[in-house]
């Protein structure tokens, strides 16, 4: 338990440190990003985005702190301010939108993708000397593919010349957006692609890594000791090799989980995904700095969740990190 | 009051820092590795030479839109005519630049914190390493975009400098976590006693042996680099008119290239992309497998190898019917004189095979272990007892190899068998039921994530099937209570438990289906005096009560003459004397056993002068001609040098009978009264 509060501590202090962060990119960058925005609107920004602007880089009358405190109250609110590249409506209201997408896409992909990954590499790694480690220059090349490069070719192979899946956006626009039978049916075909790019595209860093700590973990004693004393190979894969193996990998997931999700989000752009990846994306494109921020901010935290679940599955596996 | 521990001479192994000429050497013999780099060396060349040979302008217009690969354009050309090959050139560049500058940056800002951090310590390195954990669990990508957002016209340094500032913090951990260690390593701790300034000591001492790891992060960024350069130009984040191979997929995206079919236009600069990366990572595997020994040897590990192990053909065996045995019948305490052997090893070799050459780890030992024994094997590092004591479970793991021998083994019921020749269900029902082993390290030879009482049970239960659950519970908490841990450990983890209690608990599990014989290697090395006398005291009252055998193999000499009836010497892979511990500790031998004998101080008798030997243990790839202990000798004469002296039957002047291989017998006997054993060995 204290193991848990203490990374719980931790992750408040990163997203501490994040939010932080966010609030201070906008002031310290060089340029003037902020009037060259409201120029390129040409007058048309209502008074209050053109304040909100102001707000976000800065150039209000306040000192620093009390823009900081501002700055933390539209945290909590969660205000912030108006987005341009979905002029006029709100940040918030574009993040609401796009956000259960990504959530939901992400989050059994980034699962599955770590499953399988993990499961092969327990495999690959038991078979050592196999023909099975000629998949280790394949997975090798599968990790380093651009994630929306597989996904154009994804896209390229299924989509346009197959016509097996649709090709862009994340239901038929025939369906209404609502708990019905033909719109989540809709919604799984369109999600098909953009799922399969990225779990193939991330599970080969999975599943190399975890061979990697199997082989390790394979010459340790008491696996030897294990097969010795006559186990079943069941029970000497799985509990005696495969859960230790496992446990760097997962505190190797923090590090992961930001290149995973940074990953995913980008292959979103390529499928026209109604996620927060096309939504970052279109926001890049617009100079959208309120939607940018917002964005990340929201990434992070989920992020930190997910590393603070990843945690507290470690403490259930590792009795060494369970002091009474 | 515990006997005065004298230990051999350990020879420092392993744990030694390897040289940068050994990184160099692997990489370049690893398949993988070298076409890695070959790969990589082929981009950094384009990547100079790009603008030079590239046919065209990457950005002139031509009428040739959207043409497919040609003579003319090999790769075809975009929407707008433009030659997608000579993008492709131009675009190398920009990656590589991108890749290798952010590497260089982010790895000098990784070594700088990292090893500040760990030499520190303190304070410094609390608020450092908070600082990397920070950035290590910030999503990399979301902010890197956010900042690149800001800088959109600052060209590649801009992109340099984001990337340094997302990515310096995995290095940076990697790094103080090897400081930390190498900063107490004698050698650093002997250059800060002497008063190095702390500048010389990082440069000398610690950056040195931390190439590889440096290496390894290096080209993990330049890889990272350039995927998120990449990802950030097609994102349309960077300076869209400068070439790169993400602008390339930038400019192939808004145009719709994948609507229009032409694949030539997005193929390439991915496929390039991955083509490096994967090059930059199998440098990297190669890398990997230095600095983990471990994975180096995975390739041997192979089923035809594991199934080779015992170089044999299988003898046809009267197959044991499997039963569940009864107690067995309390028997009479060993003498010296009993006759009722339960294991016979003739005869076996032991090779370590790596590439064409056989390294012999344990070479013609033969010996025999009689019913409720103690034989003691004693050995430097190197001498080849831990393998003997693998060897002899059928615990060896490729690259060993049983070459030669038997192993025979007597059944209670007066039959025998040769555990070489077992099949993997015989081996499976013979460890364990009639033989079991105890490792020197039970930290390392106990499951960390499972509870004492479950690791026992697990022998129980996949020897005894029929028992039920009530049974096995109270069979735990039985064998707890003989080695002497008290029940409610049984719930305990291995990390809750004492060093001794630890070791305490390996014996349970050794003795849970009551054996007849258990090998322990060096059981109590690992442990402080007092807690060593405490476990083997607990051997010997065991043994007394269950009446098992014992093969104890140990580098500690005074130990063994303390518990052992017999005691066999080993050197260079050989046994070079046995005899019986009295006999061995008043009179023994081979040279060798009285430079060890004469190494310790005894608790009685006359005052003598500690000797030792001088020299070092051989090196066994490269065993002198002769006698492998005649470098060393101080009574070795000529002949010594040509002559593999076999093992001579001794008998002193107390009438008590030993072995010794040594030519000073062959000489002194007129006889040549040989061995049974000796006979063989020549």
């Amino acid at each position: 338990m204290r193991t848990i509060a203490r990374k719980a501590g931790f992750y408040l202090l990163t997203a501490w440190a994040a939010i932080s962060l966010n609030f201070l990119i906008p002031r310290i960058m060089p340029g003037d990003p902020a009037d060259n925005l409201i120029n390129e609107f040409h007058g048309k920004l209502s008074p209050s985005a053109v304040h909100a602007l102001r707000v976000l880089f800065g150039q209000t009358g306040q000192n620093l702190w009390q823009q900081y405190l501002s700055y933390w109250h539209s945290v909590f609110t969660f205000d912030f301010g108006t987005s341009y590249a979905y002029y006029p409506s709100s940040v918030s209201s574009v993040l609401g939108q796009s956000m259960y997408w990504t959530l939901i896409l992400i989050t059994i992909c980034t699962v599955l993708g770590f499953v399988i990954g993990t499961a092969l590499g327990v495999l690959v790694g038991w078979k050592r000397g196999t023909w099975l480690d000629s998949l280790i220059p394949v997975t090798t090349f599968l990790s380093s593919i651009p994630y929306f490069w597989f996904a154009i070719i994804i896209a390229f192979v299924f989509a346009i010349t197959l016509n097996w899946f649709p090709f862009s956006g994340g239901y038929a626009v025939t369906e209404t957006i609502g708990f019905n039978g033909g719109f989540i049916v809709s919604a799984i075909e369109y999600a098909v692609l953009p799922a399969a790019t990225i779990v193939v595209a991330s599970l080969g860093g999975w599943l190399i890594s975890m061979r990697n700590m199997m082989v390790t973990t394979l010459s340790e004693d008491y696996v030897r000791l294990a097969e010795a004393k006559g186990l079943p190979r069941r029970r000497v894969v799985f509990t005696y090799a495969a859960r230790n193996a496992m446990l760097p990998s997962l505190s190797g997931f923090a590090m992961s989980l930001g290149f995973v999700v940074g990953g995913s989000i980008v292959t979103e752009v390529v499928f026209n995904y109604p996620g927060l990846g096309t939504v970052l994306f279109k926001a890049a494109q617009a100079a959208d700095y309120p939607l940018m921020s917002a964005i990340f901010l929201l990434i992070t935290v989920l992020v930190l969740i997910a590393n603070l679940l990843a945690d507290v599955a470690y403490v259930f596996l590792d009795p060494r990190t369970r002091e009474s | 009051m515990a006997l005065q521990s004298a230990t051999l001479a350990e020879s420092e192994s392993g744990e030694s820092v390897e040289s940068r000429n050994g990184l160099r050497r692997r990489l370049l013999h690893s398949p993988l590795t070298l076409t890695g780099l070959v790969i990589t060396l082929i981009f950094v060349v384009l990547a100079i030479i790009g603008p030079w040979i590239s046919p065209y302008d990457p950005s002139a217009v031509s009428d040739a839109a959207l043409a497919g690969p040609s003579a003319a354009h090999w790769l075809g050309t975009t929407q707008n005519g433009q030659d997608v090959f000579s993008q492709m050139l131009y675009g190398a560049r920009a990656s590589m630049i991108v890749g290798l500058g952010a590497a260089v940056l982010t790895t000098v800002l990784s070594v700088l914190v990292g090893v500040t951090a760990g030499y520190l310590g303190g304070i410094g390195d609390e608020v450092l390493s908070l600082l990397a954990n920070v950035f290590l669990v910030l999503p990399g990508l979301p902010l890197t975009i956010i900042l690149a957002a800001y800088l959109p016209h600052t060209g590649n340094a801009g992109i340099i400098l984001v990337i340094t500032v997302t990515g310096w913090a995995w290095g940076a951990r990697v790094l103080r976590a090897q400081t930390l260690s190498l900063r107490k390593r004698d050698f650093v701790e002997a250059a800060r006693a002497t008063g190095d300034r702390t500048s010389r000591i990082i440069l000398r001492d610690i950056l040195p042996n931390q190439v590889a790891v440096i290496a390894a992060a290096f080209l993990g960024t330049v890889t990272g680099a350039i995927l998120t350069q990449a990802s950030l130009a097609f994102l349309g984040l960077t300076d869209v008119t400068q070439w790169s191979w993400g602008t390339i997929l930038y400019w192939a995206q808004v145009s719709s290239a994948l609507l229009t079919g032409s694949w030539w236009w997005f193929v390439p600069a991915g496929l390039a992309i991955a083509l490096l990366g994967t090059a930059l990572s199998l440098v990297n595997f190669g890398i990997d497998e230095f600095i983990n020994p471990r994975l180096r040897q995975a390739g041997i590990g192979t089923k035809k190898a594991q199934r080779a192990q015992v170089k044999r053909t299988r003898r046809s065996l009267r197959r044991r019917a499997r039963r569940e045995r009864a107690e067995r019948p309390t028997r009479a305490p060993f003498t010296s004189e009993s006759t009722d052997l339960i294991l016979d090893v003739r005869g076996l070799k032991v090779d370590y095979l790596s590439g064409n050459t056989r390294t012999p780890a344990v070479d013609d030992v033969s010996f025999a272990l009689r019913r409720g024994e103690v034989l003691g094997i004693a050995g430097e590092s190197g001498s080849g007892k831990s393998t003997l004591a693998y060897a002899i479970a059928r615990m060896h793991k490729p690259p060993a190899q049983i070459s030669d021998g038997r192993i025979i083994y007597t059944n209670p019921d007066g039959s025998t068998v040769d555990v070489l020749g077992m099949s993997d269900a015989e081996l499976r029902e013979f460890r364990w039921e009639e033989l079991s082993i105890v490792l020197q390290s039970a930290m390392h030879a106990l499951n960390p994530i499972l509870r004492i009482g479950v690791q026992i049970e697990d022998v129980i239960i996949a020897h005894r099937p029929r028992m039920s659950s009530q049974e096995r519970a109270a069979r735990i908490l039985e064998l707890l209570a003989i080695v002497g841990i008290p029940a409610d450990r049984a719930n305990s983890y291995p990390h809750e438990l004492s060093g001794g209690m630890r070791q305490r608990a390996m014996i349970a599990v050794g003795l849970a289906l009551d054996p007849e014989i258990i090998v322990m290697d060096e059981p109590t090395t690992a442990l402080d005096v007092v807690i060593q006398r405490q476990i083997i005291e607990k051997i010997v009252e065991l043994k007394d009560k269950l009446g098992f055998s014992v093969i104890f193999i140990t580098h500690d000499l005074s130990l063994l003459i303390e518990l052992s009836d017999t005691i066999a010497v080993m050197y260079g892979g050989k046994i070079v004397e046995k005899a019986a511990a009295d006999e061995f500790y008043r009179n023994a031998q081979h040279p060798y056993s009285r430079g060890l004998l004469n190494s310790f101080p005894t608790l009685g008798g006359p005052k003598r002068e500690l000797t030792g030997i001088p020299g070092s243990p051989p090196d066994l790839r490269r065993l002198p001609d002769g006698c492998a202990f005649q470098p060393r000798c101080p009574v070795a004469v000529d002949e010594c040098r040509s002559t593999m002296p076999p093992l001579y039957r001794i008998t002193s002047s107390t009438g008590e009978s030993s072995e010794a291989a040594c030519l000073l017998y062959a000489a002194a006997q007129s006889t040549r009264e040989m061995s049974e054993d000796g006979a063989r060995a020549s």
